[in-house]
């Protein structure tokens, strides 16, 4: 059986569909306890590695584990892994309810479960409308939904935000990161940063099929060089004055201002001074995240070396996933008990659940109903 | 395995596929078995009179009261089997089209387990469509067939029993095609020209050709096998399937089986059994299809 670790290995995966590459010698490795975004542009091979991952394609080499096992090695892995998944399917003319009372059966939970769940995802009050009438968003909701009923220790999410409304996005985020802070496991795919930003703490980036950056969000946020912008009298001067004080770099700036990177407001000011240059202003520049996204992943540098400043591109990985047949036996931790309010059904009388979803917008009615699970 | 089965219940039971095959199923055999009910009743007049004489001598049975609608029955289950087949089909192709099959093998241990659930669940099925058209062709040749040529309460027995055979091989055979193709539409539209024309076509064809040497073609193809599980039953009664009566002509016991609906058709246990080889065939290769194939 498998480990209970809630530990996801992703160990020189590769897929070949027919000439297309999809995924090439993929690893990287996904700790219990947080939140680790799985990123890259559309085509990357994100979903190609989350379906390996879930035993619905058969990769050409390597391997993906869950628990220290393949998925179809799980048992009852549903229970184990519960996974939302990019063009999934409902029949058009089963209702909610139904898909879920099938699903149910199937992992072995009690019906009641539905319920529950239906109450949790913000469907209840659409719970009897065939799935065939829901919106994408709705049906986001109701992957989540099947997704949960087993209690998986392990979530694996591909593009959950899709079609999500800005309300369904922020409960979401909220809700990964209360699953993750109960000791649980969340892999989490997009291919914007800025959509899963706030809720990640690890990230995975990958672009053509390949590792890009792998590691704390964090890390990548530190490794990104922050830049002064600064307003002189006389810019001339001012480059000359920082060159001779030996501060920071120079780079070029469009809008007249001077660009200077590894040096701080103080020592650029105290130069300024020293030389007797003006400064009107001086404006600290962000790590631009996005910007570094894009750099990593945009096709120039698909399959070339990244430029040097770039902080951890192919081999730098601060975790070097470890192969499942290495990795010490360990106490198997205890599966983690249901979050508080987490298993609770929705409760007439506290429609104010913190992991309740904001509902789907009725139709032309009871606008400000809007919160699901409250008939 | 309990689980999946119940959740496979659940499926059938939560779309209007299963009514919506089973009406036409029902209709289907009892027209046919009216139609054929009609002409099968007169066809004493057709055959060579020394031939039927020899059969009803054997028999030891009054001329005028030979057991036609056992030819009628057969047939009209025949038609409405087409319907179960059309079930199985959309066990595991119709999981393909709706996209539902992703979540089907996600919520199984295995890929094995997701198909072997599926097989017991539809044989039931297949078992009850077996009934339902069986009842359905059983009204119909009560309608058109004169009571003295209706099939004795054993005949009738039999008729039942390799009924619910055949529907549960019949619903096995399509839940094996369609895991085999995963397309539904190429399954059902294929299937259904395949066993409604082609086979019948060809194997009509051939017997004119020729003749008694290709006599065993309806009974080793897949529609032939599985009309002769039932149409046996039929084909026996005259003597023209399973125990041979010395000096019935070749022709008359080919044309015999074709009135019953299984022209070739050797014994029913016979057929049960070719058409449960063709039904492995094509399930054990879209099991095996079915393990290795991507879900993207
Ligand atoms: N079933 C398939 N057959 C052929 N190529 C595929 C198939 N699935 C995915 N691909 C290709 O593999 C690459 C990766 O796709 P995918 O994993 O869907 O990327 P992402 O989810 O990151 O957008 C793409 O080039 C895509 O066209
Ligand atoms: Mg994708």
């Amino acid at each position: 059986m498998h480990d209970g670790s809630g530990r996801i290995a992703v160990q020189n995966l590769t897929k070949q569909f027919g000439t297309v590459p999809a995924v090439q010698n993929l690893s990287f490795a996904v700790e219990p306890g947080s939140v680790t975004g799985f990123l890259g542009p559309n085509g990357a091979g994100k979903t190609t590695t989350l379906r390996m991952l879930l035993g619905l394609v058969t990769p050409t080499s390597g391997a993906a584990t869950i628990n220290g096992r393949p998925y179809t090695q799980l048992g009852n892995p549903a229970r184990v892994v519960g996974s939302v998944l990019e063009n999934e399917g409902f029949h058009a003319k089963r209702t909610a309810r139904n898909h879920l009372r099938v699903y149910a059966a199937a992992i072995g939970v009690p019906d009641q479960r539905v319920d529950e769940m239906l109450g949790l995802v913000g469907l209840a009050s659409a719970a009897d409308r065939p799935a065939g009438g829901y919106s994408l968003g709705m049906r986001q909701r109701l992957s989540l939904a099947t997704a949960l009923l087993g209690d998986p220790q392990v979530l694996v999410l591909d593009e959950p935000s899709n079609g999500l409304d800005p309300e369904g996005i922020a409960w979401l985020r909220g809700f990964l990161q209360s699953f993750a802070k109960q000791g649980r496991t969340v892999l989490v795919s997009s291919h914007l940063l800025s959509e899963v930003e706030q809720m990640i703490d690890q990230v995975v980036i990958v672009s053509a099929g390949m590792t890009r950056y792998y590691g704390p969000l964090e890390q990548l946020r530190a490794s990104q060089q922050s830049r002064v912008l600064v307003q002189p009298a006389d810019a001339n001067a001012l480059v000359t004055a920082l060159r001779e004080a030996g501060v920071g770099e120079v780079q070029p700036a469009h809008d007249g201002r001077v660009a200077v990177a590894n040096a701080n407001v103080q020592q650029i000011g105290d130069a300024a001074a020293k030389a007797g240059v003006a400064v009107y202003g001086m404006e600290e520049e962000k790590a631009d995240l996005e910007q570094l996204f894009f750099q990593m992943t945009s096709p120039q540098y698909a399959g070339g070396p990244l430029p040097p400043q770039q902080p951890v591109p192919q081999q730098p990985v601060p975790q070097q996933p470890v192969p499942p047949q290495q990795q010490p036996p360990g106490p198997p931790q205890q599966p983690p008990g249901p979050p508080p309010g987490f298993q609770q059904g929705p409760q007439p009388g506290q429609p104010q659940n913190p992991y309740q979803a904001p509902g789907y917008q009725q139709p032309g009615q009871q606008g400000q109903q809007g919160w699901g699970g409250g008939q | 395995m309990g689980n999946l089965i119940k959740a496979e219940m659940r499926k059938i039971v939560t779309t209007k596929s299963w009514w919506a095959l089973l009406i036409p199923a029902f209709f289907a055999s009892l027209l046919f078995a009216l139609g054929w009910g009609a002409f099968t009743n007169s066809l004493a007049n057709v055959l060579d009179s020394e031939d039927t004489l020899t059969v009803t001598r054997t028999l030891g049975i009054e001329t005028g009261e030979l057991p036609m609608g056992l030819l009628a029955i057969g047939h009209g289950i025949n038609v409405g089997l087409l319907f179960a087949v059309i079930l199985g089909v959309l066990a595991v192709a119709g999981e393909y089209s709706k996209k539902t099959i992703t979540t089907t093998f996600l919520t199984a241990p295995n890929r094995p387990m997701a198909l072997g659930a599926k097989m017991i669940t539809y044989s039931i099925w297949g078992a009850l469509y077996g009934l339902a058209v069986s009842a359905a062709a059983s009204l119909g040749i009560a309608f058109v067939v004169d009571g003295a040529r209706m099939p004795s309460s054993g005949q009738w027995l039999a008729v039942i029993g390799t009924s619910l055979l055949a529907g549960v091989l019949a619903t096995l055979f399509g839940v094996g095609v369609g895991a085999l193709w995963k397309s539904v539409a190429g399954s059902v539209v294929t299937l259904s020209i395949y066993m409604l024309l082609i086979e019948n076509v060809w194997v009509f064809i051939s017997y004119g050709l020729w003749q008694e040497n290709v006599a065993w073609m309806g009974g080793v193809l897949p529609n032939g096998t599985l009309n002769g599980i039932v149409g046996a039953i039929g084909a026996e009664a005259f003597g023209a399937a399973g125990v041979r009566i010395p000096g019935l002509q070749d022709e008359a016991v080919w044309g015999l089986q074709f009135s019953a609906g299984a022209p070739g058709a050797f014994s029913w246990w016979a057929s049960a059994l070719i058409f449960f080889g063709w039904t492995m065939v094509v399930f054990v290769g879209g099991w095996l299809v079915n393990q290795k194939r991507d879900i993207t």
